[in-house]
């Protein structure tokens, strides 16, 4: 048996699990397929205030509820400086903090804010002046530099955009992020592509690629090209699959297994076995094929409604698909959405979670824990307010650090 | 004001229209057409995929029926690569009437149209996911048709014949001399020119809007707005159109086309034409039906909502909308209300477009003294001469044998770089809205997730390399101080949006989460200046938002 049970991998469960394993557990982490990772950028967002600190405080202070005000800053800044130690020791080094966010151009050209990113984007910090190049690919669909470069001149900054030739005899039957992932280390290819860069930089000091420069050391890549090409390189994330998702990932598993922990992705949890306030056992089907799970905890970090781990029906119904919990959300289908699909408020339904109290247990609407042994992660935490706050992957690594703390705490006790 | 002048002005970019101009152009006619939207922007791009056998009308309207067996046949001959040959059977649930189908039989056979009853458990062999609780089952030739794909083979077909289709041109007022209408002012909304288009006749077509055209002219039709809704599941549960042999009534119909299974339809009284949704009713009606004829119907996924308004024409006082005859009415103004220079066309299906238009060119021919005859249902429509029906794996093995996989810019419908560039340049789309029209780009489970940006990337990068003028038309055709892809974007996904919205649960609300953390949280497309993703002015009046249709509160 092992002790404890992560319920998804994403940035939370992963977190969460490196901490069950380096407390001394041999957590299982099972899930249906990785999670918001491979979607978004590999930066972690905590809030978009510019003075970053300031609007933590104020969250935590007006928001008890808040999944922040229950972690407090002092956790916060634990939880993250664990992941920034993680990052160092995998040569995928991760800058910035919790003072103030950092704005990184995206795909589209719009200014994002960030707390933390990984090295290889620190260019693309917008407080650095200076000419931009953007270049990418003809061959590599999600990654416009054009528009990128378009939309930011109509923003005043001085940027450019570029299409590069693919190095010769690099044909390949279809190219995704992880097609230029695996080009991108190889040393012949990247020469290539700096030396084009060079030719084209013109005047311009830094240059932004798509997110793809490499799986596993990303680092030297941009340190090669810039080496090439003679002005800084930062990376843009581009449309999914997220290559700076997968280097977080394989980055986090190695570190789980090294400390005794295993994963199991392709595993869907479909329901639980309990016993008065605790949980006992966990179904997993793969392939059609039901296997059970025994623990003393459980981590419950399903990623909400876009992990998977909610699920809502055409009758109004929203549950948990793991446990099967029915949760608390807005009256009727009617009201789970807003009228604009980009409107500022966000959609109701994409913010249903799972209620707990202050240690992430979930509770019920009377306030009662409903298993003991089970605590919650992430973006399966109800009362994020996620969409306001573009919060997801901060969230998620201070909620899986704090959650995977109480659950040690609770089991040693 | 620019003045132009044409023999024959045809109002309406739907079929009909489209239909009637390709038919002048062929009787060597001077033709022009005015849409106000992108071609099938009206009824004829939210109908339900039917080239309908006839079967469903043989007993509530048998003139109706007639029709469609003998259109059935000229479409299969004159536009196959739009017509699915999907067959279509009705079956006998345990809710309906069971003597209904000797009266089926006989009405068909006095109809003409062709019809063999089929064992029972020989249409299950054929539709195993069917309610195996089917007591009768009939074979008739319904088939799967795409309007869109249809109506911009005519439009090109009209063209070659020297006709001139222009969409994106609203017809605002109509003139007068006398008791004859001699013109119409239309606005180019692109560029926001006013026009007067003077013309020997004029042809209206505007389908549910005939009566606001007609208003305009000063004289009163009365077309009736029934509102009917669809759904397209994600899954074709079914490959043969499916009804239910029964007096015809909402939700007995399953359309498999393209990728999709679509039921439909509600037809319901709308007061307020302009302000109409898909409501929770009607989706739960129509799923619950779709559970009588094919069991676990509700549990497939949902991939979007629409609904379209039926141009029924009410002739005199009849007392229910469904009682109204869905054969179409020709009506000739002069001998009606004693105003010349215009006919109207009103009512029907799509599937006697061609039919409709043959007649209303019939008469707009003698007027003006054209004796050559009618030669639509022979003349094949250009890129139907090999005579095959559309075959569903076509664009798999197109992108196989091409090894086109990298260009996929739509990777649920598979429409790759090229087409999207042709939909731009020499299709002239004005939106990424048109450019789905002419392509299905965005039509998949993800409803625009990837393509929309992408899509709206390549038409930055046109109009960056294209000098305005050169056939690739945006919205604007000045050239645009900013970039308008954000914009066209945003529009584009806030139009696939609102089709949405009536079936999000399961797993589209999981995909629409998806998305909005694509756009929201990854592309931060939010955090854009709003001067990027709007675009003021008469733009926003080109998005595909429901137009005004002409009510009975409206006609004069
Ligand atoms: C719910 C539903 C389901 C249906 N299903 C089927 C089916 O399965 N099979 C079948 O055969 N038939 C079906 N029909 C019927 C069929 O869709 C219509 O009969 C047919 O599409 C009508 O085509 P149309 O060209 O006459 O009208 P429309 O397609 O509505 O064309 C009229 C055009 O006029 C334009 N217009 C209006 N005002 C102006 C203006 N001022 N200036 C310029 N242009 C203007 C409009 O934008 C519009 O594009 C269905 C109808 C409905 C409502
Ligand atoms: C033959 C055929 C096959 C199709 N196959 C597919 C398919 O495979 N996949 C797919 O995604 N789609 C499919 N469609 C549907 C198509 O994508 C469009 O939904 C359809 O053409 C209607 O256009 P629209 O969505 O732009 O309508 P819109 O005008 O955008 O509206 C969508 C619906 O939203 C509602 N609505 C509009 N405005 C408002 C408002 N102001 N307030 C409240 N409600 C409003 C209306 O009920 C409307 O019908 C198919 C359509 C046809 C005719």
């Amino acid at each position: 048996m092992r002790d404890v049970i992560v319920i998804g991998a994403g940035l939370s469960g992963l977190m969460s699990a490196l901490v069950l394993a380096e407390a001394g557990y041999r957590p299982l982490v099972l899930a249906r397929g990785y999670g918001r990772t491979h979607w978004l950028g590999g930066t972690i967002d905590v809030l978009p205030q510019a003075d970053l600190r300031q609007g933590l405080i104020r969250v935590i202070e007006e928001q008890a509820q808040h999944p922040y005000a229950r972690i407090g800053l002092s956790d916060m800044e634990a939880a993250l400086k664990r992941f920034r130690s993680l990052m160092v020791a995998a040569r995928y080094p991760y800058v910035g903090g919790l003072e103030r966010n950092v704005w990184l151009p995206t795909a589209l050209g719009a200014l994002r804010p960030t707390a933390l990113l990984p090295a290889t984007m620190a260019a693309g910090d917008m407080r650095l002046g200076g000419e931009l190049l953007i270049a990418g690919f003809h061959e590599l669909r999600d990654f416009f530099p054009r528009l990128i470069a378009a939309n930011l001149q109509a923003q005043g900054v001085d940027a450019r955009g570029l299409y590069l030739t693919l190095p010769h005899g690099r044909r390949r039957r279809e190219y995704t992020p992880r097609t230029f992932a695996e080009l991108f280390e190889q040393r012949d290819f990247r020469e290539d592509v700096g030396r084009q860069l060079g030719y084209a930089r013109g005047m311009a000091t830094r240059i932004g690629l798509p997110a793809v420069l490499g799986l596993e050391a990303p680092l030297q890549v941009v340190q090669d090209l810039q080496q090439l090409s003679g002005a800084q390189v930062f990376e843009i994330p581009t449309l999914p699959p997220s290559i700076p998702g997968m280097r977080l990932v394989s980055i986090f598993e190695r570190a789980i297994t090294a400390a005794g922990g295993r994963m199991q992705i392709g595993s869907a949890v479909v329901r639980a076995e309990h016993g008065g306030d605790r949980l006992d056992a966990l179904y997993s089907e793969a392939a059609a094929r039901e296997q059970r799970h025994e623990a003393r905890g459980f981590v419950l970090a399903t990623g909400g409604i876009a992990g998977g781990g909610i699920q809502t029906d055409y009758q109004g119904g929203v549950w948990d698909t793991a446990l099967g919990l029915r949760l608390q959300s807005p009256a009727g289908r009617a009201e789970w959405f807003q009228s604009g699909f980009l409107q500022e408020l966000g959609h109701p339904i994409f913010e249903a979670g799972i209620t707990t109290n202050a240690r992430f247990q979930p509770i019920n609407c009377m306030g009662e824990v409903i298993f003991a042994n089970v605590v919650v992660a992430g973006s399966a935490l109800a009362g994020r307010d996620g969409q306001q706050q573009r919060n997801s992957s901060g969230l998620a690594l201070c909620s899986g650090w704090y959650a995977a703390h109480g659950l040690s705490g609770m089991l040693a006790a | 004001m620019q003045h132009i002048t044409t023999d024959v002005l045809v109002i309406g970019g739907g079929a009909t229209g489209l239909g009637a101009v390709r038919d002048l152009a062929m009787r060597g006619i001077r033709a022009m057409l005015v849409e106000k939207g992108d071609l099938t922007h009206g009824t004829t791009g939210r109908y339900h995929g039917l080239l309908h056998s006839g079967g469903r009308y043989v007993i509530s309207d048998p003139q109706s029926a007639r029709e469609c067996a003998h259109e059935n046949v000229v479409l299969r001959r004159i536009m196959p690569s739009y017509i699915e040959d999907t067959g279509g059977l009705f079956v006998t649930t345990p809710w309906d009437d069971a003597d209904y189908g000797e009266q089926f039989v006989a009405a068909c056979q006095e109809t003409g149209v062709a019809v063999e009853e089929l064992a029972v458990d020989a249409a299950l062999r054929r539709e195993p996911a069917l309610n195996p609780k089917i007591s009768r089952a009939f074979e008739v030739a319904d088939a799967a048709a795409d309007s869109f794909f249809a109506a911009y083979g005519i439009a090109h077909a009209a063209r070659q014949y020297g006709a001139t289709v222009l969409n994106y041109h609203y017809v605002v007022d109509m003139v007068r001399k006398g008791e004859r209408v001699v013109a119409a002012i239309v606005e180019d909304l692109r560029s926001g020119e006013i026009k007067r288009i003077e013309a020997g006749y004029i042809l209206n077509a505007a389908g549910a809007w005939a009566g606001k055209i007609a208003a305009l002219a000063g004289v009163s039709v009365t077309v009736r707005p029934g509102k009917g809704t669809m759904i397209a599941m994600n899954h074709r549960m079914v490959n043969t159109v499916i009804n239910r042999c029964k007096y015809p009534h909402d939700g007995d119909i399953v359309v498999p086309i393209h990728t999709v299974a679509v039921i439909g339809t509600t037809d319901v009284h709308v007061a307020d034409p302009d302000v109409f949704g898909v409501t929770a009713d009607e989706v739960t009606f129509l799923l619950e039906e779709g559970e009588k004829l094919i069991p676990g119907f509700r549990r497939y996924r949902a991939l979007r909502a629409w609904a379209g308004v039926r141009p029924l024409y009410k002739d005199r006082e009849v007392s229910s909308d469904r009682a109204i005859s869905r054969a179409f009415k020709l009506l000739r103004h002069d001998e009606r209300d004693g105003v010349g220079g215009m006919l109207s066309i009103v009512g029907g299906k799509w599937t006697t477009y061609r039919l409709m238009a043959e007649q209303a060119v019939d008469v707009i021919a003698q007027e003006l003294g054209v004796t050559r005859p009618c030669r639509t249902h022979e003349e094949v429509i250009p890129g139907n001469e090999e005579g095959k029906h559309f075959w569903l794996g076509h664009n798999l093995s197109c992108v196989e044998t091409e090894g086109s996989y990298g260009e996929l810019i739509c990777e649920c419908e598979l429409i790759t770089r090229e087409q999207v560039i042709d939909a731009i340049v020499a299709g002239g789309a004005a939106n990424i809205d048109d450019i789905r029209r002419s392509t299905r780009l965005g039509m998949g489970p993800c409803q625009g997730g990837f393509c929309a940006y992408r899509a709206a990337a390549l038409w930055d990068e046109i109009r960056h390399t294209q000098p305005a003028g050169s056939g690739a038309r945006t919205i604007l055709d000045q050239a645009p101080a900013v970039p308008v892809g954000v914009a066209l974007l945003h529009h584009f996904l806030q139009a696939r949006w609102k089709g949405l919205r009536p079936i999000m649960w399961g797993e589209q609300v999981r995909q629409a989460s998806l998305d909005h953390l694509i756009y929201h949280d990854l592309l931060g497309i939010d955090l854009l200046p709003a001067e990027l993703t709007h675009r003021p002015d008469r733009a926003s009046r080109l998005v595909t938002e429901h137009p005004a249709i002409a009510t009975e509160e409206h006609a004069v």
